[in-house]
């Protein structure tokens, strides 16, 4: 399913607020089939991204692709999109369904039953007439995503979806999302500050900061660079590398700049690597075991200390 | 542009505000019906007439409704930020604006209507009916002369509509556009006059020509007029002016704002 067809993209985009640049050039791609997972920390960029990309707002620079199409030529490609941005909203004193009915009659969508099911896939269909202004965080949270599903679309934006979900509802989220994407072939954009649930959905990352896109990298490549692995810091790492190709008969190993070697074998056994190492007069200044998740990878690319 | 007038008519329909707001206004008809008749149905001779002729004197309630029917419609867009759906979905703000404006019209048409049927019918069945012939002219020429009335102040409330629609898309924010559509459409026309008096030569004389084109002041001009075929075709002209003013200006600024 995933191809090289980018389903939107961004060549040197910039957004200005006053004198502070929200977007400062930012370069980027989702192509059709990713869960692509909008990584950074508040103020980051990315909701003003996504506003972009759902003509919220025009960039005061640089250009915006979607399905191809570019300039005023976005909008009418608008349609294939379902977006939740920032808080989801609605009409206070409408319900539900009433509301969903609104957008249905608006974008000329057939069918009434379109609603029903919408209402019944999100697990609001018993909220009968209960007004969208007495809606918990978490139901508003369902309705928002129910309108960007209710016209079936190809790409899906949707900026901190999970917040105010309770634990199932994340869960059932998740299974939305992975289902949409398998059997719909629908190409998701998703920003989350829980990283670990955006680990379990994500097919392709893109980190953000200061307006920019630092990494994009696909969930594989980002798996086995956060795999565990002994860091070793030797003071010839080639020697050191012929002696685990030797002595170890392994070669899962990566020689690093700065006679560093990250060997993912004997884990469960270090002190055979040591023992290898000094035996073959190769000095060992330090060894620790690494591994990083989502959430260590991002403070280790944005320089740390801040969470996202 | 029809799926989003439809859209809008479901909205207005299923919104309590839509009902109460016509509920008050025709409780205060019914107020103003039943105290003329206590007052005056023994002491004038054409009752009925009498008192259907006060509809024009009441042509400012026609730019008071737009607000509220402009309200209805609009819905709090800007504070319930559900622009931002619209415009994610594609539509064009071209048509996010007129859509709403077409229906605000519609409404307020509804609105006129039901309000003329229900003082009429409410003055049929308070108000004695006159029988003599004389007074029975009479009636007819009152009802003739509230049809002209209407007629010209039909342009000049769908006008004044658009300059509401406008305040509504520019301005975030009900109580400041109802404040900015107050400014344009009763007082701008005081400061303008005042203008005109106050610069001399060409300019004031083009100001002072100018007032009476704004639509409260065509309409209290219609009194004086009645069955004048070129000032109801000017009315017309000045409505077609100001929506086509308005919507410009709105349609411009909307297609430059962002949506929050």
């Amino acid at each position: 399913m995933n191809d090289n067809t980018a389903v939107m993209a961004a060549y040197g985009l910039k957004k200005a607020y006053g004198g502070c640049m929200a977007l400062d050039g930012v370069n980027m791609q989702v192509r059709r089939g990713d869960i692509y997972g909008l990584v950074g920390r508040n103020g980051a960029g990315k909701t003003t991204l996504m506003r972009l990309a759902t003509g919220q707002s025009d960039p005061t620079g640089g250009e915006m692709e979607l399905f191809g199409a570019a300039g005023r030529e976005m909008r009418p490609k608008r349609s294939r999109t379902g977006a939740m941005i920032e808080i989801p909203s609605f009409s206070p004193f409408l319900t539900a369904r009433e509301n969903l009915e609104y957008y249905r009659l608006q974008r000329g969508i057939p069918g009434r039953h379109v609603v029903d099911e919408v209402l019944e896939q999100v697990d609001l269909a018993g909220t009968g007439k209960k007004k969208f202004k007495s809606f918990s965080l978490g139901m508003k949270q369902r309705l928002g995503l129910a309108l960007a599903l209710m016209n079936h679309p190809d790409f899906l934006i949707l900026d901190e979806p999970i917040n105010g979900l309770d634990p199932e509802g994340v869960a059932e989220f998740r299974q939305i999302l992975r289902s949409l994407n398998r059997e719909m072939e629908t190409t998701i954009l998703i920003s989350s500050h829980i990283l670990s649930e955006l680990s379990n959905v994500a097919t392709r990352y893109g980190f953000m900061e200061q307006g920019k896109i630092l990494e994009e990298i696909s969930a594989e490549a980002l798996h086995d660079k956060c795999r565990t692995c002994l860091r070793l810091e030797v003071d010839d790492a080639s020697r050191a590398a012929a002696v685990l190709q030797t002595e170890l008969g392994t070669d899962r190993f990566e020689v690093l700049p700065g006679n560093v070697v990250q060997l993912y074998d004997c884990l469960d056994d270090p002190k055979r690597a040591s023992y290898a190492l000094a035996q073959n007069g190769v000095a060992l200044l330090a060894m620790e075991q690494k591994g990083a998740d989502l959430e260590a990878y991002f403070l280790d690319l944005i320089g740390g200390g801040h969470h996202a | 542009m029809l799926n989003y007038i439809r859209a809008e008519i479901y909205k207005v329909l299923h919104r309590p505000y839509t009902y109460i707001a016509l509920g008050v206004m025709l409780a205060l008809e019914a107020l103003y019906a039943s105290m003329f008749a206590f007052h005056n149905a023994h002491s004038m001779a054409t009752p009925f007439g009498g008192a259907i002729i006060t509809i024009v004197e009441m042509g400012v309630i026609g730019f008071c409704t737009c607000l509220l029917t402009g309200d209805i419609v609009f819905a709090g867009q800007y504070k319930n930020s559900t622009l931002k759906n619209e415009v994610s979905f594609g539509l064009s703000r071209a048509r996010i604006y007129l859509g709403k404006f077409i229906a605000q019209t519609l409404l307020s048409i509804v609105y006129l209507v039901v309000m003329m049927a229900f003082f009429l019918g409410l003055c049929a069945v308070c108000l004695p009916m006159e029988s003599e012939s004389a007074a029975f002219y009479a009636t007819s020429k009152a009802l003739t002369i509230v049809g002209y009335f209407l007629s010209v102040g039909l342009p000049l409330w769908i006008g004044a509509q658009a300059a509401l629609c406008m305040c509504l898309f520019l301005v975030n924010g009900e109580m400041a556009s109802s404040f900015l559509y107050v400014g344009i459409v009763f007082v701008l026309e005081t400061f303008i006059d005042l203008a005109g008096l106050l610069i001399q030569g060409p300019v004031g004389n083009a100001l002072l020509k100018a007032v009476p084109y704004f639509p409260v002041q065509m309409l209290n001009g219609a009194k004086s007029v009645v069955g004048d075929v070129s000032y109801l075709g000017r009315a017309w002209l000045v409505g077609a002016f100001w929506v086509i003013v308005c919507t410009a200006v709105g349609l411009y600024g909307f297609n430059r704002k962002e949506i929050k």
